[in-house]
Order: structure tokens, then C-alpha cells, then sequence
């Protein structure tokens, strides 16, 4: 049986094996394997030392300070923390959040339960490419707006949004700017200070590095208030208690580091492996690329293609691992609602794919992953009835 | 195909290979043609059936839709092979539901088929 080509690295991505050494090294018992908060003995400072050197190149990816860093379990953590916990923390000052339709799951679900608080969310539509534009932003910002949420890189169709504009209105306002940056820490340029991010999530997954492990960096100068949400131990200055898992936050602080040191190179080659991918389905008739043609991260390509339906297109690429456009469960067969956002049909959103290349993603996957959509698209659409005259 | 994915059962699995009894027929006059459901919907079939002695002799389909309802069109056309205007006209989606295993949620586009076969039925030639 030949292998599976994955081409799902949104969602995401295989453990590079220099991070697993790394993370091995804090595991067995020769290895730090100590809890991290136990100073008081040699094995403790010495896991210690391991969790903070990667805090370091976790901030470093990011133009962070090290103290800015806050280990949570993954993204979803860190959004909801930097949500829940900025908003609680400064709602004397306001209850009115900004976002857009389109962030991923963990916003969305963290706005909602601040509106069952009685806070104030309004989601802005991006327009038919994807993007939030900076002036949509300034006009609903209003007295009592306390926070900006906009992700760098949508998930689902790769378009990268203007956080750096964004970011300088927000600040010149006094208003929090959050940015989930799960899907383009390691692939695009972030600087926190620069692009005036007052809350910064991060994901290992995505960038090579284990699940399980995320961060939040926080904005130091001034100091940015969180009522944190869970209770214990002191760790993490007492906002996101619980014993680090030193092998986890050192997988994650060797990918950023990883990402840092060959980023650049690796994503000019995996954007031209994506443009070779779009290519070779532009001609099959009825392919639109969805999202921004050129304000777009380097590795995901999402394309509808007409006349097929989605579940069966996935069907008959077994030899494929890619997502569709829709949830595509037996019990669940919602479109996305990126998509339908974006204005597509409920049809053409479950005739979607999402094709996510990454570090490991070679130019002859991309040519058998062309020939298979090739094949089974031309399959479907010659088993499909005519289009009925209207 | 997907061999080791559990939404789909072994019949569903061994139609998708083939899609056996995909394709029209020649227009004829013992060629009836029916089309139900709609793309939008996720859900469309056309069936074409030679009528010969009263018997359906050869059956061919055309379907848009998940695996589920492209395997129950391709079983279709066999389970009504040699099948008269009565068995049309009788033929339950439930049949269909549970030869493929078809789960719950996807019951409505069972009936797409139902409407397309007993719209054949009432167009069957002959008394």
C-alpha cells in the first residue's frame, strides 16, 4: 500500500525529529525530567533551566520579551484566557469586543460566552477574498470597545490579515489588540512590539512541534491585567497555575527555534510547491481559489471545485490527507461558515478542499496529489446527471 | 478506496470501486427517464430504465451526491433489474437503508431515489 500524501498541515503537523530528541531529553530518568518549579534541588533547576531557554526562543520567534510568555496547553487555552481573562479583568472600563466571522472556533466560542456575560461582541464580515480591512475595524470601534481579536492567518483558506494596521489603531486608541497566530507563527513575521500585539497566542502543532503545548504572551509594558482561569499552584506568575511539562514547552521552544533559524527558506519553497499545486488544478474548469490571490500564508490553498460534492471527492482520494469545506461526518455535514462568510453557497462551501503543505511536503507529492484530484474530480463529475436547464 | 473508514459499510465500499450502472441509455421508446432531487440540496439522481415484456431489462444512473447516495443509485440499478411497474412502484428508501448501512441523517437523499423510481413506475408503459 502506498502512503498516504498529508497535505493537512493546518491542522496539523508532524513532530520534527530534532524536536523529539529534545523532548526525550526531559523524559527518562536520566533526563530532566524534574518538576520544573523544584529549585530547591539540583534535577529542579535543572528542568527549570530547560523551561526557560525555551520561553526564550518561544519569545524570540515572536520579538517577545521572555517574561511576555505563558505556557497554556494550546491555542485554544490561550485564546480563551486571553479573552475571557482580559475582558473580566478590565470590564469596569468597557464590555464591547471586535472580531470577525471568520476567526477560528476558540474566539468565537470564548466571544459567545462573554455574551452570555453581558458583553458586547460585534463580528465584522470580511470581504469576498477574506480580509478584514483596518478601516472596518475603526468604524466599529466605539467608547467601551476594550478589545480587538483578529487571527494573522485564517485556518481554513490561508488569507493573512493587516494585524501590523490594526494593531497601531488599536494602540492609539488604548484598546487590547489579541491575535491568534497559530496558523503563521514560524511561516510569517510577527513582532509583537512592532505590530503592537497586546495578547499573542501560539501553538507548537502547527509549526512542527508536539500538541498539547501553546502559549499566550502577554504585554508587559504596561503591565496587561488577566483574571486567570484556573486556580492552584503559583506557576506562571499564578495566570495559568499547574505543574509545566517540561517536554512539552521544550518540544515547543525547539520548533520555534527550528522555525526561526530555516523559516524563511522553508516557506519560499513551500509557496512555490502551493502555486505548483494550483496550477496543476486551474485546469480542471470550474476551480476558484478561495481567499486573497496574493495576501495569503505560503502553505494552504483552499479551492472550490464545481460539480463535485465534497464528501465524495474525499471519498476517492484515500491516497490523499486533506480536509474539505465542510465538517463531513456522517451526523454533520454543515458547511464551512468561513466559506459561506466569503459568500459561497452551501454547495460550492462542501465542494471545497483545503490543501495544507508543510516542511515535509516534496514537489513529487504535489504531483500525485494534482493527478489524483485530477482523476477523481473528472470521475465524479462523469458519473454526475447533466446541470438541469433552469 | 476507503477501506478502513468506518462511516462507510462493506456494500458502500464495493460500489464506490465500480459505480457499476453508471451511464445513460440511447433515448428509445421503452427507455424511461426520471429525475428527482436537486444539487443545491446535495442530493440529485437520474435514472433510465429499458422497459421490455414489462420488465425493467437494463438500468443505468446518473447521481451528484456523498458516497452513501452514489452506492444506493449503483445498487439501484441492480436490485430492480428485472423488476415491473408493481416492484417500482412499491420500492421503499428503507430497502436501500439497510443493505448500505446508510446512517440517519442521510435518510433524505434515500428519498430522492424513492421519488425518481416511483416517478418511473407512473410513467410505465403499457396497462
Amino acid at each position: 500500500m502506498n502512503a498516504v500524501i498529508y497535505l493537512d498541515n493546518a491542522a496539523t503537523t508532524p513532530v520534527d525529529p530534532r524536536v523529539v530528541e529534545a523532548m526525550f531529553e526531559c523524559l527518562g530518568p536520566a533526563g530532566d525530567y524534574a518538576n520544573p518549579a523544584a529549585v530547591a534541588h539540583a534535577p529542579g533547576r535543572h528542568a527549570q533551566q530547560r523551561v526557560e531557554r525555551a520561553r526564550a526562543e518561544v519569545a524570540a520567534l515572536v520579538g517577545a520579551d521572555p517574561a511576555q510568555v505563558l505556557w497554556t496547553s494550546g491555542a485554544t487555552e490561550a485564546d480563551n484566557l486571553a479573552l475571557l481573562g482580559a475582558a473580566r479583568f478590565y470590564q469596569t472600563r468597557g464590555r464591547h469586543l471586535v472580531t470577525s466571522r471568520t476567526e477560528h472556533p476558540a474566539v468565537l466560542a470564548a466571544c459567545r460566552q462573554l455574551e452570555r456575560e453581558g458583553f458586547e461582541v460585534t463580528y465584522l464580515k470580511p470581504g469576498a477574498e477574506g480580509i478584514v480591512e483596518p478601516g472596518q475595524v475603526e468604524g466599529a470601534l466605539r467608547t467601551g470597545t476594550i478589545i480587538v481579536s483578529l487571527m494573522h492567518v485564517n485556518n481554513e483558506i490561508g488569507v493573512v490579515q493587516d494585524i501590523g494596521s490594526v494593531g497601531r489603531l488599536c494602540r492609539a486608541r488604548g484598546i487590547l489588540f489579541h491575535v491568534d497566530a497559530a496558523q503563521s507563527a514560524g511561516k510569517l513575521p510577527i513582532d509583537v512590539e512592532r505590530d503592537c500585539i497586546d495578547l499573542l497566542v501560539l501553538t507548537a502543532h502547527k509549526l512542527h512541534g508536539p500538541k498539547g503545548v501553546g502559549a499566550l504572551c502577554v504585554r508587559r509594558e504596561p503591565r496587561l491585567g488577566l483574571v486567570p482561569l484556573l486556580h492552584g499552584g503559583g506557576q506562571e506568575r499564578g495566570l495559568r497555575p499547574g505543574t509545566v511539562a517540561t517536554h512539552q514547552v521544550v518540544g515547543m521552544g525547539a520548533a520555534c527555534r527550528i522555525a526561526a533559524e530555516e523559516g524563511s527558506e522553508e516557506c519560499s519553497r513551500i509557496a512555490e510547491l502551493r502555486e505548483r499545486l494550483w496550477r496543476g488544478l486551474v485546469p480542471l474548469a470550474g476551480v476558484t481559489l478561495n481567499g486573497h490571490p496574493t495576501q495569503r500564508a505560503p502553505g494552504i490553498l483552499s479551492v472550490t471545485i464545481d460539480g463535485v460534492e465534497g464528501e465524495s471527492l474525499l471519498y476517492a482520494l484515500p491516497e490523499l490527507a486533506v480536509a474539505s469545506g465542510s465538517a463531513c461526518a456522517t451526523t454533520s455535514s454543515e458547511p464551512s461558515y468561513v466559506l459561506r462568510a466569503l459568500g459561497r453557497s452551501d454547495r460550492l462551501a462542501q465542494s471545497s478542499l483545503r490543501l495544507s503543505l508543510g516542511r515535509y511536503t516534496t514537489a513529487g507529492d504535489i504531483e500525485q496529489a494534482v493527478a489524483a484530484i485530477r482523476a477523481a474530480v473528472e470521475r465524479l463529475r462523469g458519473v454526475a446527471p447533466p446541470v438541469a436547464a433552469a | 478506496m476507503s477501506a478502513d473508514d468506518p462511516r462507510y459499510g462493506p456494500e458502500v465500499r464495493r460500489r464506490m470501486t465500480a459505480l457499476t450502472g453508471a451511464g445513460d441509455l440511447p433515448p428509445g421508446d421503452d427507455v424511461l427517464r426520471a429525475r428527482a432531487g436537486d444539487r443545491e440540496q446535495g442530493a440529485e439522481v437520474v435514472l433510465a430504465v429499458r422497459v421490455a415484456d414489462g420488465q425493467a431489462v437494463e438500468l443505468r444512473f446518473r447521481a451528484f451526491g456523498c458516497p452513501h447516495f452514489l452506492a444506493a443509485a449503483s445498487w439501484l440499478t441492480d436490485r430492480l433489474h428485472g423488476a415491473g411497474r408493481a416492484a417500482f412502484a412499491k420500492w421503499d428508501w428503507r430497502e436501500a437503508a439497510t443493505a448500505l448501512e446508510v446512517p440517519p441523517p442521510k435518510y433524505g437523499r434515500l428519498l430522492v431515489l424513492q421519488d425518481a423510481v416511483h416517478e418511473l413506475a407512473g410513467n410505465w408503459p403499457g396497462p
